[in-house]
Parts: C-alpha cells; sequence; structure tokens
C-alpha cells in the first residue's frame, strides 16, 4: 500500500506487535537440511554465520 | 573401538523391513541411491523365512514354501518385533507357522534343523536371521562386507520395538545407523532427485501395504519435514485386495466343477489361490487383464480363467473407496483442507494399482499431485521409496560418529516452535489503501527460519507502506447458483461454512489478515520496482526482517522482539 501522510517511525520502522505464540512439534531428524539445521543449533549458530563457514 | 564402530570402517546400507516384504539399497559414488537385487533377482524380497530338511530358503523361495510346508514357513513377523504375546494380531500368520508364547515374547515352533523336532525360534531370532540374508545378499552385490544400515520402521513403532529391532540387527552384524520412519524416508526419496527443488508444501504418503495401511500428513518447509498426523489400519490393506480375487476365483471354480468342493476350505488350496491371486492383482497393475491359472487347484483339478481390469475394479471398488477415505481422514485429523494438500506420495506395493491412484485423485483437487506410476511417468517405484530413503540418509551420516548421530537426533534438536500462523506482507492490490496477504513463511513452519521474497509495488511508485502481518488460512465457499460469483474483494472472506448445497460449491483458498506485526515505510520507490523481503524469525519469536528495493540501496532495517510471558519450549 502507498504511504500514508503523516506517518513516522523509528528509522522508517514500527514495531507492533509480537508474533503468536508457537506451538512445539518435533521435526524428522532425516535429510540434508535436518543435518545442517541440527549442525546449526548444536553449535549455536546462526543461518548467516553458518553460511560463512 | 571395534572396526565395525569405526565410521572409516563403516559400508553402510538402507533396509526397509517390511510385514510383507523388505528391501535393500546403497547409494552409489554419485549420490543415486539404487536398490539392490537378490541372488533370485527380486528386489522386493518377502520377508519370509521357511526350513525344508534343515535348509533355510529365503524370500521368494520361502514363499512358495507356503503351499508345501506352511508349518516351518515364517511370515509377516515385522510387528511382532518387541511386543507382548496379548497385544499381537496373529491373523496374516493363519496360513504359515503360528506365533506362540514363549516367556514374555513372541516365538515360532518350526522345525528349522535336519532333525525330527521342533525348536522354539523368538521372534528376535527370527529376524535376526532374516536380516543376515538381507546383509549377505547386499555384501554379495557390493563386493564389500555391509555393517551398518539405516532402517525405515512406520511412525507407530514404539521405542521397545526398536530397541528390539536393534538388538536382532546386531546380532545379525548390523549397527543400526538409524531408525528412520516409513513416510519421510518416501519424502526423502524424491526431494533427493536432482531435478527436485525443495519448497514449502505439505505432502500426505499414502503406504498401502500387504497387511497395513499407514497414511501420514507431512509439512515440509525448507527440506524440514514435521508429521501433522499420522492414520494407521489394519483392515484397509492390500490384503483385502487379493479376497476379492480369491472369492472371485473360488467362485468360478465351484461354477465350473461342481464336484472340486471350495478351494478355500482347504489349507494347501487356500495357499495356492492366495499365491496365485497376488500374481493376478500385480499383473492387472500393468496390462488390462491377467490369467490366474493353478495346477491341481482343488482335489486334483487344474484350473484356468482370466480376469480384465474393469472386472477388477468393480468387484474391488469399495476397498478403493476406503483407501480414499484412510487418506482423506489422515488430512482432516491434521485439521487441514484437501486444498492444503500439494502432493501425495503413493507408496508400498499397492499403490502401483491404477484404480487406487485415481480413487484417492478423485477425492482431493486438480491442484493436488499424486505421485504414483498410472498418473505421474517421473514417480519413483512405490515399492522402492523408503528404501531410497533410508539409503540416502544412511550415506549422508555413515561418516559420523554414533554419539553424534545420537545427540543430533535428540529431542533436545528435534523438538523446535513451529510458527502458528503464517507471517508474510500486505501487497498491492487493485485498492491502494488496503492490500493482499502475501504469505512469505507458512504455518507450520520450523524455527528459526529465514525466508526472501520478492514482491512488487504500487505501480506509480513513491512512498510505499510495507505491513508486515499474520495471515490465517481459510477455505472461502462460493456457491455459484443464487448470485454470480461475487467479486474477489480482496481481504474480505465470506465464510459460507454452513453452506448446504455440497456439489456445486466452488472452493477456494484465501488468507485472513491477524494480527500486524509491524511497519515500514520505503520513500522514493521508483516506478514499478519490486521490493525484497527477508524475513528472519528466530527459535524465541525475534523477528528481524529487511526490506529492501531491488537493485537499490539501504533499505529498512526492523527488529521485533518475542512475546513476553511465554512458555516456549526448549528454545
Amino acid at each position: 500500500p502507498v504511504l500514508p501522510e503523516g506517518w513516522s517511525g523509528e528509522r522508517d520502522f514500527k514495531a507492533i506487535g509480537p508474533l503468536s505464540h508457537a506451538t512445539d512439534r518435533n521435526i524428522e531428524p532425516v535429510g540434508p537440511h535436518f543435518l545442517a539445521h541440527a549442525r546449526r543449533k548444536r553449535h549455536k549458530r546462526t543461518f548467516s554465520e553458518d553460511d560463512r563457514i | 573401538m571395534s572396526g565395525e564402530n569405526d565410521p572409516a570402517q563403516r559400508v553402510a546400507i538402507g533396509i526397509s523391513f517390511g510385514n510383507s516384504y523388505s528391501s535393500i539399497a546403497f547409494t552409489t559414488g554419485e549420490g543415486k541411491a539404487e536398490v539392490i537385487a537378490n541372488e533370485d533377482g527380486d528386489r522386493q524380497i518377502p520377508s519370509i523365512l521357511s526350513y525344508v530338511e534343515g535348509e533355510e530358503l529365503h524370500g521368494g523361495q520361502a514363499k512358495s514354501q507356503l503351499v508345501r510346508n506352511a508349518k516351518n514357513t515364517v511370515a509377516y513377523f515385522r510387528d511382532f518385533l518387541g511386543q507382548a504375546f496379548k497385544s499381537i494380531d496373529p491373523t496374516p500368520c493363519h496360513q504359515s507357522a503360528h506365533p506362540v508364547q514363549a516367556a514374555s515374547n513372541v516365538a515360532f515352533k518350526i522345525r528349522d534343523t535336519a532333525e525330527e523336532a521342533e525348536n522354539t525360534v523368538t521372534v528376535s531370532e527370527i529376524t535376526t536371521r532374516h536380516l543376515k540374508r538381507l546383509r549377505n545378499s547386499a555384501s554379495d552385490y557390493l563386493g564389500k562386507d555391509v555393517n551398518a544400515a539405516v532402517i525405515t520402521v512406520p511412525t507407530n513403532f514404539s521405542d521397545a520395538q526398536k530397541s528390539a529391532l536393534n538388538k536382532a540387527a546386531k546380532e545379525a552384524g548390523i549397527e543400526v545407523l538409524q531408525f528412520i520412519s516409513e513416510p519421510v524416508a518416501a519424502v526423502l526419496a524424491y526431494d533427493a532427485r536432482p531435478e527436485a527443488k525443495v519448497a514449502d508444501k505439505i505432502i500426505v504418503v499414502a503406504d498401502l501395504g500387504g497387511t497395513r495401511s499407514d497414511v501420514a500428513v507431512i509439512a515440509s518447509r525448507g527440506g524440514i519435514y514435521t508429521v501433522l498426523s499420522t492414520v494407521h489400519d489394519y483392515e484397509v490393506s492390500g490384503f483385502k485386495l487379493d479376497q476379492v480375487l480369491m472369492d472371485h476365483f473360488a467362485k468360478e471354480f465351484i461354477k465350473k466343477h461342481k464336484a472340486g468342493g471350495d478351494p478355500r476350505e482347504n489349507d494347501r488350496s487356500l495357499a495356492k489361490l492366495k499365491l496365485e491371486c497376488e500374481a493376478v492383482k500385480k499383473a492387472l497393475s500393468i496390462g488390462t487383464s491377467a490369467n490366474f491359472s493353478v495346477e491341481s487347484l482343488a482335489n486334483g483339478l487344474d484350473f484356468t480363467a482370466t480376469i480384465n481390469r474393469s472386472r477388477y475394479e468393480l468387484l474391488a471398488s469399495k476397498h478403493f473407496a476406503a483407501f480414499a477415505r484412510l487418506v482423506t481422514h489422515a488430512v482432516e485429523k491434521a485439521q487441514l483442507d484437501p486444498l492444503d494438500i500439494s502432493e501425495i506420495i503413493l507408496a508400498g506395493g499397492n499403490s502401483h494399482t491404477p484404480k487406487t491412484a485415481s480413487a484417492i485423485q478423485n477425492a482431493f483437487p486438480e491442484t493436488t499431485t499424486i505421485l504414483a506410476p498410472s498418473t505421474s511417468p517421473t514417480a519413483i517405484n512405490p515399492n522402492e521409496l523408503s528404501v531410497r530413503g533410508a539409503a540416502i540418509q544412511a550415506s549422508l551420516i555413515q561418516e559420523f560418529e554414533l554419539e553424534d548421530i545420537d545427540q543430533s537426533t535428540h529431542p533436545m534438536v528435534t523438538v523446535t516452535p513451529h510458527l502458528s500462523h503464517a507471517v508474510g506482507v500486505l501487497c498491492i492490490s487493485g485498492d491502494e489503501s488496503s492490500g493482499i496477504f502475501h504469505a512469505i513463511v507458512d504455518a507450520e513452519t520450523s524455527l528459526p527460519v529465514r525466508r526472501t521474497a520478492i514482491i512488487a509495488t504500487p505501480r506509480e511508485g513513491g512512498n510505499v507502506l510495507i505491513k508486515l502481518c499474520e495471515g490465517s488460512r481459510h477455505i472461502k465457499v462460493t456457491k455459484p447458483e443464487p448470485k454470480p460469483k461475487q467479486e474477489r474483494d480482496s481481504d474480505d472472506d465470506d465464510d459460507d461454512y454452513d453452506s448446504e448445497d455440497e456439489e456445486e460449491e466452488l472452493r477456494e483458498k484465501t488468507w485472513k489478515v491477524g494480527k500486524v506485526l509491524s511497519e515500514a515505510a520505503l520513500r522514493g520507490v521508483k516506478k514499478g520496482a519490486k521490493i525484497e523481503v527477508q524475513i528472519n524469525i528466530a527459535a524465541d519469536l525475534k523477528v528481524n526482517c529487511i526490506f529492501r528495493e531491488v537493485g537499490g540501496k539501504g533499505g529498512v532495517r526492523g527488529l521485533l522482539s518475542g512475546p513476553k510471558v511465554q512458555q516456549n519450549g526448549s528454545a
């Protein structure tokens, strides 16, 4: 949508509300993408940190 | 460390171990899964062992012993492993060695040596012998001693069953690297193909086996799989299809030979009938007619007959409908609509039957792809899906220490928060002040997640407001009869859930915009420019987003903190 007149936010960004609560589910420990996820989780890395390695 | 547990010395294969059939596969140097045929040339190896004068027969050779030597032939034993005797259903074993109780275990009384004496052999020992034969076949084919495997199991296999299988495998000289569930292995088999694109989609895997059917609804999000619901049914199965043919040919036989008697009332005749009917069923999956022919079916009378496919489909129509019901039931159980399903993967031998695929296809909208041999030229052989998945998983993890695998499959890693709603942005619509919801991250996506999407801006450019919001999927039902199709008005959808006329209604997926999460302004956007939106959602529900004009510099970044009061699981 078009920006309304007089809209302002800090650095042009305005946080309004948080996400709804998530549900906990079990992911299947199978496949290359899971292994990448497990690697990130065990080393406590983020996506961008993982990309750099 | 023993050589067997040393990852460097490992030769790992994938094993699919079923009640009716088992198969083995390995992954080639180029990363392609290949199914191994045993020495009889079978890729689908019957999970049957038979003993003749102390000699052990396995697979297809053992299966033919069901006629002459049923008492010393063990079949359909997978589901008995790790179970208490009173909890098993011995029905499938009526025509082979019957299960008996031995202490707390299930066992079989068979004459498995040259001596004239019956031995009590536990189901774990039978499993060990079966796995040994599979291992030998794989070792012979590969020319290397196979000592490790990934084994597929049903989703409702208990820990007790898994540990019993693990123990039996160890006795057979196989180190089980991991147990993976059959439906997930099937999805992996498809996703591992080089032409496959990893996408966000909901997949249903319907495994239609001999003694049981299992359906699983799986959310595939960027190659990570979450099982949303499962249904198991021991009544709706391939045996029911065999039974239809058995009844048909038995009646034909009685009609033709008045003195012959009912072949279903004599054990040996029944065994012959059953074996031949399974073969007829398979032939009808390929051709439009099949021959039934058994020498000395009953009372020394030979019997030959033919059946065409349409006749068979008519006779078994209620069983095909039952397959379709089972699949829709699993979708309901996941609280989803058939419109949410992008793909249905048919696995298991009975998926070869063209009518099975078409019955399921009819229960789903046209947007749903059915992956079965009769509906898709690129479908993988349904019998081979789970073993291929297992072989791929085996090649991925065979280099790992067992300890690493255990740690990675621990609930600490696998239990993750999943988004309860889709997250996306409001895109331009006809009306400039409102927008239509464009989902970027779907619901049931596991966290953390990072997604990027390109969206269009208003035609004339200028200053643009980007709203990040949650959305939920609704099924919009339109009744075309009384009033012509209403004009679809952006984010307003009328939920005619209580509409009565089921046949005429038009159902479609729409989005209902939920909570607004943030607003961002991009100023001075060029005419017709596109905007790149990147959303990062952390496991603690913190959202980090970047909005940038494609080709432009800078952009707007924003950070949203997670909900305050919460119990967010293990994050």
